[in-house]
């Protein structure tokens, strides 16, 4: 996992840099529409600039040209070239909102919620739910559909490099299908303001060949990982005796509440806070410390009560679950 | 138009005068943020008590007013929770019991479905505050 | 406009009467001192109006400075997430309402009367109620940011962000409020735009020698007509949910929050174009008169005008295209949203066509037009993008988007307001703006903002997302958004000079106007309070370049209605196609009674919001008192038949039935009404359809027997009111005193019993409102037609009143005849409204079936 944390770190949302064959449609209309708007704007601007010339009144234009210009500017041109437009947009979406043939495809549900990302799997081995958070994996080369709803307001499921917008609404399912082209790191953002801390509701999406996913599928369906050594150990008791368990599940150490992110894996993720901060152990503690600090109006109080060694521990247990 | 408004233009320019700058000054006075934080007669800050009862998820099962995200059915709602007298029907209503019953509530009425949620004393107290101001 | 034109001789001949100019400057006299705060003018209305608005442009830009200081570098700590969202909250919120929609009726309010040739607009103590109200309340929405006391919602402010439980603050609240002020305001303004371009323009002046600049206001106001009941049904559905938790937009119990997106856009779409289409009609005015041509293509700017606010109706779904729709409801929003460029093109190539036949000469105000037409043309082609679906599924809420919405507002209303104050404001004391500081104020107002927003459309494709308090270092936005900021600070720093030179400017002492860009158009004639000495008689639609002795003639006291027939305040009303003269108009003066009911109303709002329930009622009531006072005086018996206006022409005073402006005003508020009711039916319908059955599981429908007389009781109360709406004697007689009042009577409490019978259906059926969303739509429906006969009592009472103080007479029945029209509408409303709840279950079971 150590390249796609060096891809991490350059991981962009840049509608200009797509990654499935989706978004290529859309980068590739928007190239038109750019040149075309450009064109325009220079062929009006000039049009301004000259009628800003000085004539000879025997040079004015007549009255029926003048009509000619407003209807074949004005109607004529815009009427043609909209058109084209039209037939020509609608031609290249019609493969994007097709559905692909899903029977055997991966389906992957999130559920958005304030501020973060609720991913769920479906283990093929055991048929049970694999819950994560903020960051999904994919593979390459396969369709898969998301499907996206809201816990409570509403949020946009927006991963720029692979495809376009969704709203997430509390009452309603969505659906965006996705096929990866190669693999690769891709940010994305909550893209409808829904509320404090919109601004920091990112995510993760991993694209990798397709056996590495399956790899990768299987160990995050496993329970949590046990700790190596002795402060990691200490760290797993603080999990417990500090309450953490209160909001976060650890499959195999506590399973009472659903309230947070699921922490099962989270050392294997690239990120926490929702893309708020890098993984490993220095930030684990940080933000454990000073939630509140770092991502203000979190639903997470700040543990800056516990001391030094237990906040040490806890970082380095949490780091191990991989 | 132009004969008699000079008086007029004088009296809306005089309004323009006076309430734009007063307008600039003060939004740069207060967007540092100059609310006031209420303390509450046990201690504990009752607005940051407000942010810790939805950073503690208190709202899953209980409807706070002035709380975001607050609207939980399963367990009682907290509306007017200063004018009770009794927490969970057992403990009196003070604000150092309220903050003992938040960080433990299972040690104070050993039958209670209300779990721990790993508060803090000093979160608990900000959180009784708020809860306290409740009428 | 041939030369062969004939020099008509001005109707009226000289000499005139030595007091005729002092009774008609009596007339118009301004109150002294503080005093001017009561003057119902529209030349103060309008200034105060103006000056208003332009206060909260500097507000709400200060706002998104402090926003651009936080965004300039990433991870800044200057504003928290808390404060900024406020910010952005403010600062859209009343750019769209207490700035955008506000100015551009205020500039209607100053200018339109004077183009048109009135004295005034027709009912001036509603502009001044209007204008209190918005002030007022807006000044106090506006003060919510000091206590951090702000909506945080987004100006749009989506449920269920926006519900009491994610918003649990006052500020959504205050928001609701803050909108409804502006609601109010805007309403008001629709209704004296519609009848007093229809009704009060100078004789001659047909719908074809119309100022282009009415045309476009006419639209605007019908615009208005429509687009604002959804926004008003809207809030009021969701403060409804807020205060009582009626469950519209709440999913788990049957609400939808698609439905709030639904009503607001509805009135969001065409808000752009009511902003931007009165800035077109300026602009069409200012370049003919620039360019020393009549503009190129009157009509097909008209029909442009009329295509662009049709279609403006039905594009509001491309607000919504990443809310899941349906895909053909996209397809066919998406090609509208690209039709409606074309409109927009044929006014784009007209404008360029009277530049080309004309010689724009380089003014303050051109400059302005040129740079309007560089920023609109720019926003207008990133509109057609936008409009295209996939490319509009990646840039939706990106800063793409925050690029766009700058460009054509900035761009297509900022610019032109900018041209206008420079061109018209030598009407404010005769003084011009400073032509020299014109053009280091546009240089820095046109590079600031194009430093400042076009960056934007490049951060958004590189993936920044709107409403964000801050952003990451290594995304690439960096260096955009630097730029971004300095460019904000650039342009405010053009808009502060302006600032200065406007204030030194305005304070100089006054002196004659003339006519210093010889324009065409009557606004330009020499005016005083009273408009202009005598209302002139137009030939053609460039009055002043085809008639160039008129300010002399109209001055002189030549043309129409040269003095004041009562010693009141009036001016003319004509026909709405051929102006031809009608009759002459009696105008009230100037009054405190508006200032006071707005206060009040802004009172009850706002304690209503804080929870002062007995001092907002207090506010509520004597605002409703004011109210009736101020109404009581109009309506008066007119003081003759007929008078004289010209040498030849003899016009009765006020007029009856459809020939009366108050009876307009009446149809434009049932128009707005019933639209009103409609949004509601559709919030009906709407989560009718979302529900598996029909009604939900524990909901009822009433009986239909008590349904069916509650609807006939209301059909039935109409009847006795047209009865007496029909009388055509009125003679005052006590017999017929006691006819009309018992008339009243019976169809008031026809009229309450069929409420009763309605509510008793209800409440035997179980009626729940927080229970589930469909029950809560029946109840608004319920209440709204409650909250009717509630209005319909009062005006019962008050026709009453009016008929035993012998008010009422055969030429001063407006009260009867008004108060006919809304009890009809009343009625229509009730059965409507019953008929519909009782059978859409019914209907959509059978279309399930």
């Amino acid at each position: 996992m150590t390249g796609s944390a060096a891809h991490a770190a350059q991981a962009a949302q840049s509608v200009l840099q797509p990654a499935t064959a989706t978004a290529d449609s859309i980068f590739e209309i928007g190239v038109v529409l750019t040149i075309g708007a450009a064109l325009i704007f220079l062929g009006v601007m000039t049009l301004l600039a000259l009628s800003l010339r000085r004539r000879p009144p025997s040079r004015r234009p007549s009255r029926a040209s003048e009509r000619l210009w407003i209807v074949g500017g004005g109607v004529v041109f815009p009427v043609l070239v909209l058109s084209a437009l039209m037939v020509y947009a609608s031609v290249r979406t019609s493969g994007l909102t097709t559905r692909a043939d899903l029977a055997d495809g991966l389906v992957i549900a999130v559920t958005a919620r304030l501020w973060w990302w609720e991913v769920r799997y479906r283990d093929p081995a055991s048929g049970k739910d694999v819950v994560l958070a903020n960051e999904m994996r994919i593979p390459v080369g396969r369709p898969l559909t998301l499907a996206l709803d809201s816990a409570d307001v509403i949020h946009s499921f927006w991963v720029p490099e692979l495809a376009g917008k969704i709203d997430m609404v509390p009452g309603r399912l969505h659906h965006l299908h996705l096929e990866a082209r190669q693999p690769g790191v891709h940010r994305g953002q909550c893209a409808e303001y829904c509320g404090e801390q919109h601004a920091r509701m990112a995510l993760h999406v991993v694209a990798l060949a397709p056996e590495e996913f399956d790899a990768w599928l299987a160990a995050q369906a496993a329970p949590a990982a046990a700790p190596p050594d002795d402060l990691a150990q200490r760290g797993r008791e603080a999990f417990l005796h500090e309450r953490c368990n209160a909001c976060h599940t650890i499959r195999g150490v506590s399973e009472e509440s659903d309230l947070g992110p699921d922490l099962t894996h989270v050392g294997s993720r690239l990120f926490i806070g929702a893309g708020t901060l890098p993984t490993h152990r220095g930030t684990l503690g940080g933000w454990i410390a000073d939630t509140q600090g770092i991502k203000p109006g979190a639903r997470m109080p700040s543990f800056d009560r516990l001391d030094g060694q237990t906040l040490n521990a806890l970082a380095t247990y949490l780091d191990h679950l991989k | 138009m132009t004969k008699h408004q000079a008086p007029l233009g004088k009296a809306l320019l005089r309004r323009n005068r006076v309430l734009a700058p007063l307008a600039f000054a003060s939004a740069a006075a207060c967007l540092g943020g100059c609310e006031a934080s209420p303390e509450a007669p046990g201690g504990g800050n009752v607005r940051r008590g407000e942010r810790l009862l939805a950073q503690y998820h208190c709202g899953s099962c209980h409807a706070i007013p002035g709380v975001a995200s607050a609207r939980g059915q399963v367990a009682v709602t907290l509306e007017s929770f200063g004018r009770r007298s009794y927490i969970a029907g057992r403990v009196p209503n003070t604000p150092q019991h309220l903050a003992h019953w938040i960080v433990a509530p299972t040690s104070l009425v050993p039958q209670t479905t209300m779990p721990s949620m790993g508060v803090s004393a000093a979160d608990a107290k900000d959180m009784a505050a708020y809860l306290g101001n409740l009428r | 406009m041939s030369a062969e034109r004939e020099m008509r001789e001005p109707p009226t001949s000289l000499p005139r009467p030595p007091e005729e100019l002092d009774q008609l400057e009596k007339a118009w006299a301004l109150p002294k001192g503080l005093g001017v705060l009561s003057s119902v003018n529209n030349t103060s209305i309008g200034l105060f109006y103006i000056g208003t608005s332009l206060l909260f442009f500097l507000g709400a830009g200060v706002l998104a400075l402090i926003m651009r200081i936080q965004l300039a570098v990433p991870d800044n700590t200057l504003v928290g997430p808390q404060a900024y969202n406020q910010m952005f909250t403010m600062h859209g919120t009343v750019m769209m309402f207490l700035f955008a929609i506000p100015v551009v009726e205020a500039i209607a309010v100053y200018l339109l009367p004077n183009m048109l040739g009135a004295r005034d607009l027709p009912f001036p103590r509603l502009s001044a109620y209007a204008f209190w109200a918005y002030a007022i309340g807006g000044i106090a929405f506006f003060t919510t940011i000091f206590f951090g006391a702000s909506p945080d919602g987004g100006w749009f402010m989506y449920p269920p962000l926006s519900s009491a439980e994610h918003s649990p603050g006052i500020g959504a609240d205050f928001w609701l409020l803050g909108i409804g002020f502006i609601e109010i305001s805007a309403i008001a303004g629709a209704i004296e735009l519609i009848v007093g371009i229809l009704l009060t323009r100078a004789p001659g002046m047909t719908l074809g020698r119309m100022p282009i600049y009415a045309w476009s206001m006419l639209v605007v106001a019908v615009m208005i007509v429509f687009a604002f009941p959804a926004v008003i049904a809207g809030t009021a559905l969701l403060e409804l949910e807020r205060a009582f938790d009626w469950p519209f937009f709440i999913a788990a119990r049957g609400g939808d929050p698609i439905l709030w997106q639904h009503l607001f856009w509805f009135f969001g779409h065409p808000e752009v174009y009511i902003i931007f289409l009165p800035a077109a009609g300026m602009v069409s005015m200012m370049i003919p008169a620039l360019a020393g041509v009549p503009l190129v293509g009157y009509r097909a700017v008209v029909i442009a005008l009329v295509t662009v606010a049709t279609f403006s109706f039905a594009l509001w779904a491309h607000h919504m295209f990443t809310a899941g729709l349906g895909s053909l409801s996209l397809s066919l929003v998406s090609a509208a949203s690209l039709a409606v460029a074309v409109p927009t093109g044929v006014q784009v190539f007209a404008w360029l066509a009277t530049l080309w036949r004309g010689r724009l000469r380089i003014t303050g105000a051109s400059l302005f037009l040129l740079g309007f037409l560089f920023i609109f043309v720019l926003g207008g082609l990133t509109g057609v993008m936008v409009a295209v679906l996939p490319f509009d599924w990646q840039v939706h809420d990106s800063y793409f988007v925050v690029a766009h919405l700058h460009y054509v507002l900035i761009g297509g209303m900022v610019f032109p307001m900018f041209a206008a104050l420079y061109f018209w404001s030598p009407l404010i004391n005769g003084h011009p703006l400073s032509e020299r500081l014109a053009r280091w104020i546009f240089a820095l107002m046109f590079g600031g903002f194009n430093l400042a927003f076009f960056p934007m459309h490049i951060s958004g494709l590189l993936g920044m997302p709107r409403r964000v308090y801050t952003y990451d270092a290594h995304l690439g936005w960096n260096t955009l958004n630097l730029l971004s900021s300095v460019g904000a600070f650039i342009l405010a720093a053009g808009i502060l000079l302006f600032t200065i030179d406007a204030i030194r400017t305005w304070r100089r002492r006054t002196v004659p106007t003339g006519n210093p860009w010889n324009a065409p158009t009557l606004e330009w004639l020499p005016n005083g309070e009273y408009g202009t000495r005598s209302i002139p008689q137009v030939d053609s639609g460039d009055p002043l370049w085809t008639n160039p002795g008129m300010p002399e003639e109209v001055e002189a006291g030549r043309h129409w209605l040269p003095g004041t027939t009562s010693g009141r305040r009036e001016t003319l009303v004509t026909t709405p196609g051929k102006a031809v003269a009608s009759h002459v108009l009696l105008l009230p003066g100037d009054s405190w009674l508006p200032v006071i009911s707005a206060a009040g109303t802004a009172g009850f709002f706002l304690l209503l919001t804080v929870k002062w329930l007995v001092t907002a009622w207090l506010c509520g009531v004597t605002a409703v008192i004011a109210a009736i006072i101020w109404l009581w005086s109009s309506d008066p018996k007119p003081h003759a038949a007929k008078v004289a206006v010209t040498d030849n022409d003899r016009l009765p005073v006020g007029a009856v039935g459809v020939r009366s402006h108050s009876w307009w005003a009446m149809v434009v508020l049932i128009v707005v009404d019933a639209s009103i009711c409609a949004s509601f039916a559709f919030a009906h319908v709407h989560v009718s359809m979302l529900s598996e059955v029909c009604p939900p599981a524990g909901a009822r429908l009433p009986a239909a027997g008590l349904a069916l007389l509650a609807a006939g009781l209301y059909l039935a109360s109409s009847l006795p009111v047209e009865a007496a709406r029909r009388r055509r004697t009125l003679s005052g007689s006590a017999r017929e005193c006691r006819l009309l009042t018992g008339a009243v009577v019976i169809a008031l409490l026809v009229m309450i019993a069929a409420t009763v019978a309605l509510i008793s259906g209800h409440v035997e059926a179980g009626l729940s409102p927080g229970a589930n969303a469909w029950s809560a739509t029946i109840a608004a429906l319920a209440g709204y037609q409650v909250l009717h006969v509630v209005l319909m009592a009062v005006m019962g009472c008050y026709l009453i009143a009016r008929i035993w103080t012998r008010r009422l007479g055969p030429r001063s029945r407006a009260t009867l005849d008004n108060t006919g029209l809304m009890w009809h509408y009343t009625a229509l409303q009730g059965a409507a409204m019953i008929v519909l709840v009782q059978v859409l279950p019914a209907l959509m079971n059978l279309v399930a079936a």
